[in-house]
């Protein structure tokens, strides 16, 4: 379980705060989208629930355990077995096949090999099957936000973030990831949260959390 | 992150070819040249270590001066009209049982000879040349040179404890016209030319050696000087050659005798072999600086392009220390790379230089090829030098990778 408490977050040249003492928990297994205007906040909340940014005060818990006290290797350790990301800009290494970047979290765990059958299978699953080998270059733009789908499930995190993964894409490829996103929640209990412009794929979620101008709505 | 550093590597064919290029010019460089100076300075040194005494005693030489002359030493008001000036010379060592004792109790003296050396000269029927005559004992005189690694006819011990035998200089031979076998006189000016039965020749390939110097045996040295049991010098051999040095300067102290070391003998020499090691490796250092800048730049050029790569990285759990691993690794690799190819080649370089044949006597080694150096210290440190400045140039721009925090690089979008 997530939980977000009394979260605060300024830059040093805003003139007010991003996020003003956010409250929330997200629950394993949960399928929830952050909407809001640009500005209002959702990307930031995003991040420093998934550990890659921290809050200005206030604290975010995963599963009663405070980020903020947790040691960097744990961070790191957590963000490799426990998260998976998806990006706007899929941000595959270009030098690397689509099975290869797939496998780039199992690489770090040392875990490459015994993964490998698992990222064939996930590629088959957004749809990539017999593309295993193309560079990045080789796959469209929705390919290639499929390849990052895949690489965010190979260690079967508990949580999989993702910051506007259809933003970058036509509507047709767009719901296809949201539907890959049901899909996977669905079958593999992955606690997915997921920011969002669309009102229509923000609704595919079970919960829908808004924020107006760092506020929850 | 070797994987990875490979990958980012072979992606950038042409910029890496050109760093690698960079590095095995430099390596190379360095190889062949440290190879074909250290190849001259190792023969010329090998010369003036073990042809000549490590340590020669000699006879003193005194120069008169004001200070030595003072009959009143504390005076201050007593002048002289005309300084005293003049040498006080000894033509032989005051007390050779002495030394002799000294060198066989000291442990570093592996060896040591006796000698008379005169200053002579030659003539065969009408043909006269200046040069000198060293009288030595075949046996001690051979454990303490290699005199016998130079001979071209005969062998040293030919020349036998006595019996007007003597072996002389391969120029020295040819400038008189004679051959071996034949009978030359030799004179030291104060006493009658003696006759001499030439009975081997030398060739160091030192021309000064060459065309002037010719040994007889010690007792024939002594008569030919008309003063028997004097002799003129002691030639010293240690074991480590290069405590010569320190060794002279504590036997000056306690004797009134010149004592003499190699490398004071030879320090005109061993400063030009400095200066060539100065000229040589600051050549090299300035190839491989030029390399490592290449490395620094185009690893900081890396660095800026693969920004987004380092955010996605560090998303998944790859540490800030992994970051510093997949841009190190990529410089290592290069030094590697670069250093082996460019051992190869300058090896390869080396070889090609030993068959370039050289006038003979000069920088000629056996059968007059150019000496080059193939020692494994060469190697290792152009090695080395080729890695260390891979890594320097390396550090930087690796370490300013591990310190991009994943957040900054996405809010600015990846640029």
């Amino acid at each position: 379980m997530i939980e977000v408490k009394n979260l605060f977050k300024s830059f040093p040249n805003a003139p007010s705060p991003i996020l003003k003492g956010i409250n929330l928990k997200i629950e394993n297994g949960d399928f929830v989208s952050l909407v809001g205007r640009s500005g209002s906040g959702k990307s930031t909340l995003l991040y420093i629930m998934s550990t890659l940014d921290f809050g200005t005060s206030g604290e975010v818990y995963y599963d009663q355990n405070k980020v903020s006290h947790l040691p960097r290797e744990e961070i790191y350790r957590i963000r490799n077995k426990k998260i998976g990301f998806v990006f706007q800009f899929h941000y595959l290494i270009q030098e690397l096949t689509a099975l290869e970047n797939v496998l780039l979290p199992a690489r770090k765990a040392n875990e490459y090999e015994q993964r490998k059958p698992l990222a064939l299978k996930l590629l088959k699953e957004v749809g990539l099957e017999g593309m295993e080998n193309r560079a990045p270059s080789e796959l469209s733009g929705g390919e290639q936000q499929r390849v990052a789908i895949a690489r965010s499930l190979i260690m079967e995190p508990t949580y999989l973030f993702a910051d506007e993964p259809t933003g970058n894409l036509d509507s047709i490829n767009g719901l296809m990831i949201i539907e890959l996103f049901e899909k996977i929640n669905k079958e593999k209990g992955t606690t997915i949260i997921y920011v969002t412009h669309d009102k229509e794929f923000a609704q595919k979620a079970r919960h829908q959390i808004s924020l107006v101008d760092g506020v929850l709505s | 992150m070797m994987f990875l550093s490979l990958r980012f590597l072979l992606a950038r064919r042409k910029q890496s070819i050109l760093i690698l290029m960079g590095i095995t010019i430099g390596t190379a460089a360095y190889v062949a040249i440290s190879g074909m100076m250290l190849g001259f300075q190792s023969y010329l040194l090998e010369q003036l270590v073990n042809n000549e005494a490590h340590v020669r005693i000699s006879a003193r030489e005194e120069i008169l001066t004001e200070k030595e002359m003072a009959s009143f030493p504390h005076s201050t008001h007593v002048f002289w009209d005309i300084p005293p000036s003049g040498r006080k010379d000894s033509t032989r060592i005051e007390s050779p049982l002495g030394w002799f004792n000294k060198l066989d109790r000291d442990s570093k003296v592996a060896a040591y000879s006796p000698q008379v050396v005169s200053q002579v000269i030659f003539s065969r029927a009408k043909v006269t040349r200046a040069g000198r005559v060293i009288g030595s004992q075949f046996e001690r005189q051979m454990k303490v040179t290699n005199i016998e690694k130079y001979m071209k006819a005969g062998t040293f011990k030919d020349l036998g404890n006595s019996g007007n035998r003597l072996i002389i200089g391969s120029e020295l031979l040819k400038q008189l016209g004679t051959r071996v076998s034949e009978t030359l006189l030799v004179a030291t000016g104060s006493e009658a030319p003696q006759p001499f039965k030439i009975v081997g020749v030398f060739e160091t390939g030192i021309k000064t050696i060459d065309e002037t110097t010719a040994f007889i045996s010690l007792v024939d040295a002594q008569k030919l000087r008309g003063r028997p049991s004097e002799i003129t010098d002691i030639a010293v051999k240690f074991y480590e050659p290069q405590k010569a040095e320190s060794q002279a300067q504590e036997w000056r102290i306690s004797s009134l005798d010149k004592v003499l070391a190699w490398q004071e003998a030879s320090a005109s020499i061993l400063s030009v072999f400095k200066t060539q090691n100065i000229v040589r490796n600051s050549m090299t250092i300035s190839i491989i600086i030029v390399a490592g800048f290449g490395i620094y730049n185009i690893l900081s050029i890396l660095v800026n392009q693969k920004k987004k790569d380092i955010a996605i990285l560090r998303s998944m759990g790859y540490t800030p220390k992994d970051i510093v691993k997949l841009f190190l690794n990529q410089g290592i690799l290069l030094g590697l790379i670069g250093g082996v190819i460019g051992l190869i080649l300058g090896n390869l370089l080396c070889h090609i230089m030993a068959q370039i044949e050289v006038a003979p006597g000069r920088i000629s080694g056996p059968g007059n090829k150019m000496i080059i150096s193939f020692s494994i210290f060469i190697y290792v440190k152009a090695f080395l030098i080729a890695i260390f400045s891979s890594v320097v140039s390396s550090i930087i721009p690796s370490r300013e990778a591990g310190k991009l925090e994943p957040m900054d690089i996405i809010r600015s979008g990846g640029q």
